[in-house]
């Protein structure tokens, strides 16, 4: 591309740029509108969901459809939403009494740091596991992609009542429930590695073994570099590819781990939010939720594809 | 007492603290004497999605606010009524006014005072629609309005006599609220609730817990308590512990102080544990009972009721599943509930012949390939409402046992699809031949919930407790009869005559009694139970470690 004009090639990056905003904006869009959709067509109606099993009296259910604007047609509903989106307005929760911004800040933090936490944790732990075991003897291999296995298949739930038990109820080091600082992140952080670990540790281990089959490994040797700077220095980078790709998609994997780990820790979060939201058909704080989720989905496959610019120099050329 | 388990630097300062406190030494040693200050932390297993009982029909929310809520009047285990922030009140002949007279010294923890005005804006609150009242105002339904004669005397009107008022203004469902918090709406209140009592709410984090300090003005407990005056406790803290396993670790592990709903399987672990104690309470009101459709389908024959009935052994069924925790149940209300009438332990047990003998008189003689009775080719079919997304107590496990027994009489029990969100309209059509609820209520007007016909679930009001759909004249006869009197002796033969009807008529099918069961450290003490069986912290105090 060094032949091209100077001013072409920013209109065309320019280009890119907004074609990239403008199918941002239609993925959130569409994920806005099918999970309207979808909690239309789930069974029952708003008011009846808002009062559960109780049976209320005419004059509450009125005021329930007049104070969220039930009577309308559903065509209304849904523009006049998109509406108040458009105007920076997520609406007002039907369940929780008070605004689905405020709902959603206050449960942010929370999931923010559990996400970081585990992710980062898992990411830590799996590639050291990975760089460890691969091509290595065939016990050692085995050994790791069986604990992969178990890691992977092993219910979160589970995995840390069992942590609580252990590390809460028997030892007393971390406490059992609340966010309260870093001790209160442990447990739940290390619940929600352990099955990202596994699974990035075999894509990585994969990926590793790939790149040390490569002919300038063999190069590299010759040259007497040591395998230690071998596996780091040129076959991590080769390896880290297939992860980042599977690090977006793990994303949504998190938020419904999300929901587990927080019952079990009892802690705030967007999961439960979520759940409840959900199940009573709190359809201000669901769409409130998948807009959000929409948006960090965007925003993290485009931090990916400027990563894999940053892993992967053969790909800057392209640009 | 924990010294047993202490490591010894704990004990040395334990050792400490009791040289240099005589007080606490005393109480230490004795437990008896309560010492003041501390903080006493209760993990509970859900939350309110809405503190104001004024709106919010959940149990828990009536756990939440009690520690800050004080009642007009209140209510002792006989069903007697005392006062409390109303010193005494008249009810006129015709049984529908009732004249309070207030106390003068109380005031709410920010600082409004407690008068007239307040207790007409408080039960003004609960019937305004805005509210949308999903259990509080259906306890006064038939409110007319409040009138304010005095400074501190106020009359409540009715549209009709209403015995059942007082039962009903000394739950938290209508507890006083300061009338200033009350202007700042829904919102505010879902978070936050002010009233006069001996706690004052720090701060509601949904999904976490809820934190009070001790009201120290505060010197109007009501009758029966162990002391006046202020609250023990410096702090009370309530931690939302959803899951049970994690709730009884945290307890064991001494995270908390005390625990609520201790699951049945871990009952004998914690009674087992010399740091522990464990104590139940029997809910007062409406059992955990199934009602069957008596109005159609196959249950609008009553042999059919009552062969269902009597080929289910439940008393086994939930001996094994609860430990004993729960206790099956004979009337549709709880023994506790004054007015339950014990005659009804003698109808309707486990009777598998009897049971066979009514399904062939009524004509279900013949089977089908599957072994289900069958009657003009139509199998003996019974569409379960149940709701298993918000099932508790185990209530899914129990269900399919009792679909397992009924098979065993030919009967087909089969689970319709309802979820909370369409619950409302299945019930309205009365498209079901079985559904299942508990309805705790401080008294037996619960009956009047459960049978009246008044009560069908239908869109124009009423309770819709009747899921039944029974209507019987007498019942509904002796249930309006109840409103007029005043009398405890005879409402209470009214409402054993109730009981005996609908049991005989098996118009219901008494399940289990529910028990709140809390489980507590040793140096817990004084924690006292409420008319509803929630616990109540006033009296409670913590032993130093």
């Amino acid at each position: 591309m060094s032949g091209t004009v100077p001013g072409l090639r920013h209109r065309r990056r320019l280009r890119a740029v907004l074609v990239r905003l403008a199918t941002s904006l239609l993925v959130i869009w569409g994920a806005a509108t099918v999970s309207f959709a979808a909690l239309q067509l789930t069974p029952g109606s708003v008011a009846d969901a808002l009062v559960g099993t109780s049976i209320v009296s005419p004059q509450v259910k009125a005021q329930i459809i007049a104070d969220y604007g039930l009577d309308r047609p559903v065509l209304t509903q849904y523009l006049s939403y998109l509406g108040m989106v458009v105007r920076g307005d997520l609406g007002h929760s039907y369940q929780l009494n008070e605004s689905v911004g405020t709902a959603i800040w206050s449960q942010l933090g929370a999931s923010l740091q559990l996400t970081a936490a585990g992710m980062g944790l898992a990411l830590v732990l799996a590639t050291v596991l990975a760089l460890l075991t691969a091509k290595r003897s065939r016990w050692i291999r085995g050994v790791s992609s069986g604990a992969e296995l178990v890691g992977t298949s092993v219910p979160i739930f589970w995995v840390g009542i069992l942590l609580l038990t252990v590390f809460s109820f028997q030892l007393g080091w971390f406490p059992a429930a609340g966010g309260d600082g870093l001790a209160g992140l442990v447990l739940p952080a290390i619940s929600m590695a352990l099955p990202v670990t596994a699974l990035l540790a075999q894509v990585m281990r994969e990926g590793l073994e790939r790149a040390l089959d490569e002919p300038f490994v063999l190069t590299a040797r010759a040259r007497g570099m040591s395998d230690a700077a071998v596996r780091l220095r040129h076959a991590l980078r080769h390896a880290l590819l297939p992860v980042v790709t599977l690090a977006g998609w793990l994303f949504g994997l998190l938020l419904g781990a999300m929901v587990v780990i927080e019952q079990v820790f009892s802690r705030q979060g967007l999961g439960t939010l979520m759940l409840g939201a959900v199940t009573g058909k709190d359809l201000p704080v669901v769409m409130g939720v998948t807009l959000l989720t929409a948006t960090v989905y965007v925003v993290v496959n485009a931090l990916i594809d400027l990563l894999y610019l940053v892993i992967d120099p053969r790909l800057r050329e392209a640009t | 007492m924990t010294g047993r388990f202490a490591p010894p630097a704990l004990l040395l300062i334990t050792a400490l603290a009791l040289s240099s406190c005589g007080a606490a030494a005393e109480s230490d040693t004795k437990s008896t004497k309560p010492v003041s200050g501390g903080i006493l932390r209760y993990a509970v297993n859900t939350e309110p999605s809405n503190l104001d009982p004024h709106a919010s029909p959940s149990d828990i929310t009536a756990v939440f606010t009690r520690p800050v809520l004080d009642s007009l009047v209140s209510l002792d285990p006989k069903g007697g009524v005392h006062p409390w922030l109303a010193t005494s009140w008249q009810v006129s002949p015709d049984g529908k006014s009732y004249t309070f007279e207030l106390r003068k010294d109380v005031t709410f923890s920010d600082g409004t005072p407690f008068d007239a005005a307040a207790v007409k804006a408080n039960l003004d609150h609960v019937v305004d629609p805005k509210t949308k009242s999903e259990l509080a105002a259906g306890l006064i339904t038939p409110y007319k309005g409040t009138e304010v004669i005095g400074p501190h005397t106020v009359r409540v009107d009715l549209s009709r006599p209403h015995s059942p008022l007082l039962s009903a203004l000394s739950t938290p469902y209508l507890g006083i609220q300061s009338p200033a918090s009350l202007k700042l709406g829904a919102d505010a209140l879902a978070r936050k609730v002010v009233g006069s009592g001996p706690f004052v709410i720090d701060a509601f984090t949904p999904r976490q817990g809820i934190t009070y300090h001790r009201n120290p003005k505060y010197a109007w407990p009501p009758r029966g308590t162990a002391h006046t005056g202020p609250a023990y406790l410096d702090k009370l803290e309530f931690k939302v512990l959803r899951e049970d396993s994690v709730r009884v670790g945290a307890l064991t592990s001494g995270q908390v102080d005390a625990i609520g709903s201790v699951p049945p399987v871990n009952v004998s672990q914690v009674k087992a544990d010399s740091r522990l104690w464990l104590e139940t309470r029997q809910a007062p009101g409406g059992n955990y009972n199934y009602y069957p459709n008596t109005a159609k389908g196959v249950f609008s024959d009553v042999r059919v009721r009552q062969a269902f009935r009597a080929a289910i052994d439940l008393k086994t069924i939930i001996g094994k599943l609860y430990f004993g925790v729960f206790q099956p149940a004979a009337s549709p209300i709880a023994p506790s509930t004054f007015g339950y009438d014990p005659g009804t332990e003698q109808l309707g047990g486990y009777d598998p012949q009897a049971a066979a003998k009514l399904l062939d008189e009524a004509g279900w003689t013949a089977r089908d390939a599957q072994g289900y009775r069958t009657k003009n080719g139509e199998r003996l079919t019974v569409r379960w409402m149940f709701v298993k997304m918000i099932a508790r107590e185990q209530r899914a496990v129990l269900s399919e046992q009792v679909q397992a027994e009924a098979r065993k009489a030919g009967i087909d029990v089969q689970f319709l699809d309802v979820t909370p969100s369409n619950y409302a309209p299945i019930a309205l059509r009365g498209d079901y031949d079985l559904s299942d609820y508990s309805w705790q209520r401080v008294d037996a007007d619960a009956l009047r919930d459960l049978f009246a016909s008044a009560n069908i679930p239908n869109d124009q009001g009423g309770s819709g407790a009747n899921a039944s759909r029974y209507s019987n004249k007498d019942v509904d006869a002796w249930l309006d009869q109840t409103l007029d009197t005043v009398d405890p002796a005879k409402r209470a033969e009214l409402y054993a005559k109730v009981q005996r009807k609908v049991v005989e008529d098996a118009a219901v099918f008494p399940v289990y009694t529910f028990n709140y069961v809390l489980g507590a450290a040793r140096r817990v003490h004084g924690v006292t139970w409420e008319a509803q069986a929630y616990p109540s912290f006033y009296d409670a105090w913590v032993a130093a470690r």
